[in-house]
């Protein structure tokens, strides 16, 4: 695996629990990645993986109760978030790191006009005057390519379309100008043509700010256009790590390579899809040994028994697989 | 897949078919000002034993399309032939007895079953209403035989919907679809719901079944990786009208509408070596209102080849005049006034 | 072509219509993790519906089994008081009036020297009438006018809300001094029809919202997809996806009846003595609260335990109702 030294974000062995009235979901088992500044980490899972559980462990926005950090470090350039007060948490959220959600609609406020609510950020963050801050909310909206954002800046987040909503999300997400932004789902509940004028926007604007990107996302092709790493997370572990070339190249995982296999192509037609089989596990009643392998067409007795570590595969990538050498051979039969 | 030809009889065919909502002011004394033109002109056929899919962006039109196939909402104007018989204008038995051949399935894998009734009653409820559909004694058995048709326990007809996972509850949803054996069954956005593993196991039941039931689907879907996938012929809605339509090759690797080539451009290609290669092509702007609605062209407010007759004249929906005496695949419908060949997917790599 | 491995697993269970299955086999094995009750499990013997499942569920809730214990003995008492309750609520003698508990008078006197636990147990047959009935004419007009609205919407629906903003405007004490005043029967009958003149708006207008918010639902879609008939929609679908606001709402107004009774006989425009209802005695006792407090305490202990029954039985129905909780 990489050096992690002077990484922007370090989060090691983070484990999350949510406690219920039918007992303990084993939300995040521990997680562990880094970000660089200037880069971009994907955190691919399907619902219930634990990645977005990961990411609002990270912000600090977890829902305590239920949810529970009982485990682990969170590296923010440097400083340990989980040993910090809850006032110099806050501080750090918005001006260091920034989160973009998959529903704008729900994430603004539905009666303060978007002026007010980006300008809010500088009331509070910078002590700027109210004039001060709505000059400084039109300059954000001017960034994000909104359209006539002098005048528009006193309407109402209903009054945009769901594009130009998720691009104030934005704006108000980089008013700060944090290092680290985690965006969870940005564009999931946009149109294609939408979404790639989003996706766009904001990968010019993570290389303009050199800032950290963790793009939490299910969808294989947008992480294929705009992330440099991918981690796959299942069960609330990373089952996966490597460069993005590399996992799309040749897998090292048979959950990824179920992932990659299962979606159809844009490009390609034909032969039925491989379909992972099963479900993702019960939260509370996570399998014992390797918690893929009851779905896994390549599981064998230690499978069962003992749980993977993250195996290096080489330098830059890792997996959490027995087999992981003979998933990547077994790659050279698929194509021949 | 069943390949089938568009010239064979075709099992359903729309003409013309437009739904519009009335926007109206006032309590008590309704005055009209304006309609959301949410169907807008809308024609095509479904071949027996064929898939359309119909692609398109949220507020397009396409699931009033659904709705409007199943008798769900009535047409403003146009007709829906079923085998040659109007459906639009039927009522009492006669659409009761049309609905066994016209079957839908949802979206929303946990809004479409009633959370109050057993797996069983969910799928025997179409026996209840069509009591000639299957005798009273057997319809418990055809019930456990549904289930295992889509892959489910047949033990679980004392089941309720919560007790299964989304997957799972698209497979009732689809077994309660199959019950009278219908033709035709139009699919509105079958799997958006669904995590990407259980996607690919609900589309491989819905192409098994295809063969096994004989049946047509109209699959519609805003996923264009997964309606290439799973049809014959695919039509690309704009707001409220079909822009181009076409088998799916001749769609997805020749597209001449610029809105499908934008479309294609845009999608996401689950593999990085192409990233630098792609040329995206982004369109500026949002989609207009459906209560107001461009003139000529609906498409030229974003288009980045409209002129002139684009804002007078609306183009048809047909071969174009430039490939009118070609036989490649660019000659399929498409309602632009200045249609040419542009190849957006990647090509193939076989 | 991917290798044989990598495919997906061939299910067993294919047998049914021929055909091969996908993953079936595996995916239905994992079902056996999801919860469920006990009942869940079985295998598919009887096929069972919402209401005989709901009943199964009822009989073995201690909530329900103790309050259909307390209802069944306040009905018992109210058709055959004499069963538990010797001489005549009507007997009183002065000289014993605000006595403390006696013999053959386990909760004392009141005010006028009438015996409590003899006027109590008479009570409860004028009180439990009023609030059964004026809750079911309530919640029966209300749940089916309120429906009708929600589902089919247009004129109906406009015109049924404005009639009730206009009962909401009505204030109930007032409406009873004034309607009720030209009444000269002593009997329940003009109370409990008071009472579902009044009353029916409130329910009516929760029974339209969820009814409405029931119609959005997919499943009933299908169902109009399958044929079904406007009256299978309402009775099969939307009444039991509806009908649990409805029962919380309705069981919490029976003991606002029962008390609104109290009141406008102690206005003097409900029933008049020599009528025996709790309410009668729960306004003839709040004066001599500081030297008779067990006047008060016996027929108000007796209101809240019959309000708290229904209450409890509402509740118990709702759950059972309700398959996600079982």
């Amino acid at each position: 695996m990489r050096g992690a030294d002077g990484a922007l974000l370090e989060v090691r062995d983070l484990k999350v629990e949510f406690r219920t009235r039918d007992g303990v979901a084993h939300a995040v088992n521990g997680v562990s990645y880094e970000v660089d500044a200037g880069e971009t980490l994907a955190v691919l899972g399907e619902s219930g993986s634990g990645k977005s559980v990961t990411a609002q462990a990270v912000m600090g926005i977890l829902d305590t109760p239920p949810g529970k950090v009982t485990g682990g470090r969170i590296l923010f350039q440097g400083r340990d978030l989980l040993t910090l007060k809850e006032e110099e948490r806050r501080r750090i959220r918005g001006a260091g790191m920034a989160m973009i959600f998959q529903d704008a609609l729900s994430a603004l406020n539905p009666v303060i006009s978007v002026g007010d609510q980006l300008g809010e950020m500088f009331v509070v963050h910078r002590g700027m005057s109210k004039k001060d801050a709505r000059g400084k909310a039109v300059e954000l909206m001017e960034r994000v390519r909104i359209p006539a954002a002098a005048q528009r800046v006193r309407d109402y987040p209903h009054q945009f379309s769901g594009g130009m909503r998720q691009r104030i999300m934005i704006a108000m997400a980089l008013a700060l100008e944090p290092a680290l932004i985690i965006a969870d789902e940005p564009t999931t509940a946009l149109d294609v043509t939408v979404q790639a004028q989003v996706m766009d926007l904001l990968a010019e604007l993570q290389r303009e700010y050199h800032m950290g990107l963790i793009l939490i996302t299910h969808d294989l092709g947008v992480v294929a256009d705009v992330a440099d790493r991918i981690a796959v997370m299942y069960a609330g572990k990373i089952v996966e790590s490597a460069p993005v070339r590399d996992i799309y190249k040749a897998p090292a995982h048979p959950y990824t390579r179920g992932l990659l296999d299962s979606i159809p192509r844009l490009d390609q037609k034909g032969h039925q899809l491989y379909a992972i089989k099963g479900l993702p596990p019960n939260l509370m009643h996570i399998p014992p040994g390797c918690s893929f392998h009851p779905r896994c067409p390549m599981a064998r007795d230690v499978c069962r028994t003992d749980e993977p570590p993250l195996y290096e595969v080489s330098g830059t990538r890792g997996s959490a697989c027995h087999f992981w050498r003979e998933c990547l051979d077994d790659l050279d039969d698929l194509d021949g | 897949m069943t390949s089938t030809t568009s010239t064979a009889e075709p099992i359903l065919e729309v003409t013309g078919l437009v739904k519009h909502y009335p926007l109206t002011r006032g309590i008590l004394f309704k005055k009209q000002i304006g309609a959301v033109k949410a169907v807008d002109g809308v024609d095509f056929t479904l071949a027996r034993g064929e898939t359309l899919g119909i692609v398109g962006e949220s507020g397009c039109g396409k699931s009033t399309v659904a709705k409007l196939l199943c008798n769900l909402e009535r047409p403003t104007a146009g007709s829906i032939r079923f085998k040659g018989e109007d459906i639009t204008k039927l009522s009492g038995k006669a659409l009761k007895a049309v609905r066994r051949n016209i079957q839908m399935v949802f979206q929303d894998p946990y809004t479409s079953l009633n959370p109050r009734m057993t797996v069983g009653d969910i799928i025997g409820e179409p026996y209840d209403i069509h009591p000639e559909a299957a005798p009273k004694g057997d319809r418990r058995r055809r019930v456990q035989e549904l289930l295992d048709v889509v892959g489910l326990d047949p033990e679980y007809v004392n089941r309720y919907p919560h007790q299964f996972s989304g997957g799972q509850r698209q497979r009732i949803g689809i077994a309660r679809g199959l019950a009278l054996r219908p033709e035709v069954i139009v699919a509105d956005e079958p799997v958006s719901a669904l995590d990407v593993s259980v996607q690919a196991q609900v589309i491989n039941l819905m192409d098994r079944l295809q063969s096994e039931f004989d049946l047509s689907y109209v699959f519609i879907a805003h996923d264009l990786s997964i309606v290439r996938h799973i049809s014959d012929r695919v039509g690309v809605m704009y707001l409220g009208r079909i822009v181009e339509i076409g088998r799916d090759a001749e769609i997805y690797d020749h597209p001449t509408h610029p809105y499908t080539q934008a479309l294609l451009s845009a999608v996401p290609v689950p593999d990085p070596e192409a990233r630098e290669q792609r040329e995206r092509i982004i369109l500026s702007g949002d989609v207009p209102s459906p209560t107001n609605i461009p003139s000529g062209c609906r498409f030229r407010t974003r288009c980045w080849k409209a002129q002139e007759r684009c804002v007078r004249e609306v183009p048809a929906l047909a071969v174009p005049a430039v490939f009118r005496d070609t036989s490649g695949p660019a000659a399929h419908a498409s309602a632009c006034h200045f249609a040419e060949e542009k190849q957006v997917v990647p090509a193939e790599d076989s | 072509m991917p290798d044989q491995q990598y495919e997906p697993e061939r299910a067993i269970a294919g047998t049914g219509m021929g055909g091969a299955m996908d993953l079936g086999a595996s995916e239905a094995a994992t079902l056996e993790r999801t919860p469920g009750g006990p009942e869940g499990t079985g295998p598919a013997g009887k096929p069972r519906s919402l209401w005989s499942d709901a009943w199964r569920d009822l009989r073995r809730n201690p909530v329900f089994l103790v309050s259909a214990v307390v209802i069944l003995f306040l009905v018992f008492i109210s058709v055959w008081p004499s069963a538990i309750a010797s001489g005549s609520p009507l007997k009183c003698d002065l000289a014993k009036a605000q006595d403390g508990p006696g013999p053959g008078a386990p909760f004392g006197y009141d005010g006028q020297g009438c015996n409590v636990y003899t006027r109590t147990v008479y009570g409860a047959r004028t009180s439990v009438t009023v609030g059964v009935l004026a809750t079911l004419g309530v919640g029966v007009l209300g749940s089916v006018l309120g429906a009708l609205a929600g589902y089919f919407g247009g004129v109906w629906d406009s015109i049924l809300s404005r009639i009730t903003d206009i009962f909401f405007a009505i204030p109930v004490v007032l409406g009873g001094l004034v309607l009720l005043s030209v009444v000269t029967s002593n009997t329940v009958w003009p109370v409990i029809g008071f009472m579902v003149l009044l009353g029916w708006p409130q329910i009516g207008r929760i029974s339209r919202g969820s009814v409405i918010t029931a119609k959005q639902n997919d499943y009933v879609q299908a169902a109009r997809a399958l044929g079904a008939s406007d009256s299978r929609i309402l009775l099969r679908h939307i009444a039991p996806n509806a009908v649990a606001p409805v029962i919380v709402v309705a069981t919490i107004a029976l003991g606002t009846y029962i008390a609104l009774e109290a009141t406008l006989s102690y206005l003097g425009v409900g029933l008049k003595p020599p009528s025996v209802s709790w309410g009668i005695d729960i306004s003839a006792a709040s004066p001599y609260i500081r030297n008779a407090p067990h006047a008060l305490l016996w027929p108000s202990g007796a209101l809240a335990l019959t309000v708290l029954a229904f209450i409890m039985l509402g509740d118990a129905v709702r759950d059972a109702l309700d398959p996600k909780l079982r």
